[in-house]
């Protein structure tokens, strides 16, 4: 997998946790490991990562936000848009000052609809798909939606 | 009109290279065929029976006469010299080569026009009123509204994966000229007590297999608010509609398994947080806009009577004046439609020669401006009463004076089998049918609405037509189902089945019935759809079953 963050590939030390593997750090957990954990891991002291749908109910999570460095949604479909509103809600409804990265099914022609809506991260499945991602960033040099 | 600033062409030339490299990645075979899908249809691209199917918007259906032979040369250049006019006010080609849709996206960007979403599940070309401006009974001119919420949806990066399409119109005048109440978000301009204007918004109407009409979410939104709570109608939609049915993914359903009151909360929930939020527009925004659709330069007409001189008192003229021009709010003025739906072309098309006429027409007569229509016609709108008799004798001559405006030959008709992938029966040939009986008739019958759909999708507008003809497929044959007394107005209605599908060969024969029994009993100057309610379906139904 292939990070990008403002128009560059980087390295990551986050990983996506499976429920049956200890807890490091740097894990990002599932919605349901996090309402069946909350107690513990919020204990744990440790930097913490959360994953959700798309199509998650937002208010399952909202209270919680500040116990993540970072909030991954996770896209089943390319056309599925539900994740762009979700992260609009995350960024400026509840004020999720943290990352906000998009996995899944992510097309590089998405790469600068997801970032105007508020991604910080793209996680693309090989560097190919990645630097297209970065390159199509640079497609538009104006907007009419206000930033 | 309104005129691009660098802004605006910028974006178009930044959407024409993206869309190049996107088909050439196709092409190339780097994107499948699943992924390359949403990406053309959201540039108007379809794949088709023939050919692929190129939709290029009309923005609110305004024209000028250069974008008009723009759109004649690529009909020229890349397509079998014509275009077909949609019930959206959009121009759709029919043969274009997918290779070459980048040169005909170039070529329209000169002219300050695109393809941006007039396909696809995002927001679709804003429509409005063919008359806005020139009708005397409008509150304010739909167009700058219809331009600022162009700008607003175009490219939006939240809502271009919606659970499916969705539609705007916007309409300037109490009386509804732009089917508000099948749109997915309908607008009618108001002004509120002190003066202020704004809009009464409607939401969930539709046409397609459930036909809805739309129900009134909010009676008063003020202009400067008008894009965020649009903004907090898609959210709601977009994280809220269902994406598990394509057939249920429509607004309409959500607003409908949600009800109208909980989805309302919901809007206004989401419209609170952002309502004063950069979305608010300024008085400067909005007058920067309306500068660009001031009235023209009228003339104060010669005489009072310029249209009424001997030698311009021919039979054909009068029939044509009287049918196919309307008043217009100046003195001195008319509005000219331009028959689309002559005896030797199907509804809605128009040849390259055509609309280079049409252009040098509007150029001459009508400040250099078309407008399409919601019936697949074209208006010019702001012709000299003392000019008529001459743009009649060259409307003429071009095939485009037909003098049946409204009336039954004046259909509305999809492309049907013909040409649609997702058609079930065709509808050209049965248009063909109904102008061959209808054509010497079709005055003394008066008006009647009649639209025709090749499958229920609904293209044609069929459950509102007051006569409405439904393409079906049964076992492999062509069948067709009729509905009556629907409307399209600012009382729009559902048309009610007449019975069960009727055979290919026995359509025009049915219609024909259908037209007897109005007549007959019609009382002076009845309208088919007063008539229709006043004696209700079983005698049409009696009329047209009892002879198969």
């Amino acid at each position: 997998m292939t990070i990008i963050k403002d128009k560059n590939i980087v390295d990551d030390a986050w990983h996506i946790h499976q429920d049956d593997e200890p807890l490091l750090d740097n894990s990002i957990v599932n919605l349901t490991y996090w309402l069946e954990n909350r107690d513990a891991l919020k204990a744990s002291q440790q930097a913490l990562g959360l994953l959700v749908d798309g199509d998650a109910d937002s208010h399952s999570f909202k209270d919680d936000l500040s116990c993540f460095a970072i909030i991954a949604i996770n896209i089943p479909v390319f056309a599925d848009g539900r994740a762009y509103s979700l992260c609009q809600l995350i960024r400026n409804q509840y004020n999720f000052m943290g990352e906000i990265r998009a996995v899944g099914d992510i097309l590089p022609d998405q790469a600068l609809y997801l970032t105007r809506v508020g991604f910080d991260t793209l996680e693309f499945e090989n560097k190919t798909l990645a630097q297209l991602a970065i390159n199509k960033l640079n497609d538009y040099s104006v907007f009419y939606q206000p930033a | 009109m309104y005129q691009y600033n660098d802004i605006d062409q910028t974006l178009i030339n930044e959407r024409v290279e993206e869309f190049r490299d996107q088909t050439q990645r196709f092409l190339n075979g780097e994107l499948t065929e699943e992924q390359f899908r949403p990406l053309r249809l959201m540039n108007g691209l379809y794949i088709q029976t023939h050919a692929p199917m190129l939709r290029v918007n009309i923005p609110y259906g305004l024209l000028s006469s250069k974008q008009l032979r723009m759109m004649a040369h690529i009909a020229n250049k890349y397509d079998k010299d014509y275009g077909h006019f949609t019930t959206r006010q959009n121009i759709q080609y029919n043969w274009p080569k997918l290779e070459q849709v980048p040169d005909i996206l170039a070529d329209l960007a000169s002219v300050q026009m695109h393809a941006i979403q007039s396909s696809g599940n995002c927001i679709r070309n804003i429509t409005c009123d063919p008359l806005a401006g020139v009708s005397a009974d409008e509150i304010e001119d739909p167009r700058p509204y219809c331009e600022i919420i162009r700008q607003w949806a175009t490219l939006h990066p939240e809502f271009s994966y919606l659970p499916r399409k969705f539609k705007f119109a916007v309409s300037g005048s109490p009386k509804d000229r732009a089917a508000t109440q099948v749109h997915d978000i309908g607008l009618h301009v108001k002004k509120d007590a002190n003066g202020q204007v704004g809009f009464e918004v409607l939401v969930g109407g539709g046409l397609g297999r459930t036909p809805v009409i739309g129900q009134v979410i909010a009676p008063f939104i003020a202009e400067e608010d008008i894009l965020s709570y649009s903004e907090a109608i898609l959210r709601t939609y977009n994280l809220f509609g269902r994406r598990d049915n394509k057939y249920k993914a429509r607004i309409k359903i959500l607003v409908r398994e949600t009800g109208l009151d909980k989805f309302k909360t919901q809007v206004d929930a989401e419209w609170t947080t952002i309502k004063d939020g950069p979305l608010k527009l300024t008085q400067k925004e909005i007058q920067r806009v309306k500068a660009q659709f001031a009235p023209f330069a009228y003339q104060a007409p010669a005489s009072t009577n310029a249209v009424c001189s001997t030698e311009k008192n021919s039979g054909p003229f009068r029939q044509w004046l009287k049918q196919n021009t309307i008043e217009h709010k100046q003195t001195g003025y008319r509005v000219v439609f331009l028959s689309l739906k002559s005896p030797t072309q199907a509804p809605g098309d128009i040849t390259t020669e055509q609309m280079n006429t049409v252009a040098d027409l509007a150029d001459q007569f009508s400040f250099g401006h078309i407008r399409t229509t919601h019936d697949q016609n074209l208006a010019l709108t702001d012709v000299l009463e003392s000019d008529l008799f001459a743009i009649w004798q060259q409307l003429s001559k071009a095939k485009l004076a037909t003098a049946n405006i409204g009336t039954i030959t004046d259909m509305i008709c999809c492309p049907g089998l013909d040409f649609c992938s997702l058609a079930n029966a065709s509808s050209i040939d049965i248009a063909q049918g109904i102008t061959d009986r209808f054509t010497d008739t079709a005055i003394d019958t008066g008006n009647i609405s009649l639209k025709m759909s090749g499958c229920m999708n609904g293209c044609g507008h069929h459950s509102i037509g007051e006569i409405g003809i439904l393409g079906v497929d049964k076992k492999g044959e062509q069948w067709y189902q009729l509905t009556l007394g629907g409307a399209d107005s600012h009382d729009s209605k559902l048309g009610d089945r007449l019975g069960k599908a009727i055979a290919k060969a026995d359509v025009v024969d049915a219609i024909d019935n259908i037209v007897h029994v109005y007549k007959e009993q019609r009382t002076t100057d009845e309208t088919f759809a007063n008539t229709y309610q006043r004696i209700g379906i079983q005698a049409f139904k009696d009329k047209v079953y009892d002879n198969h």
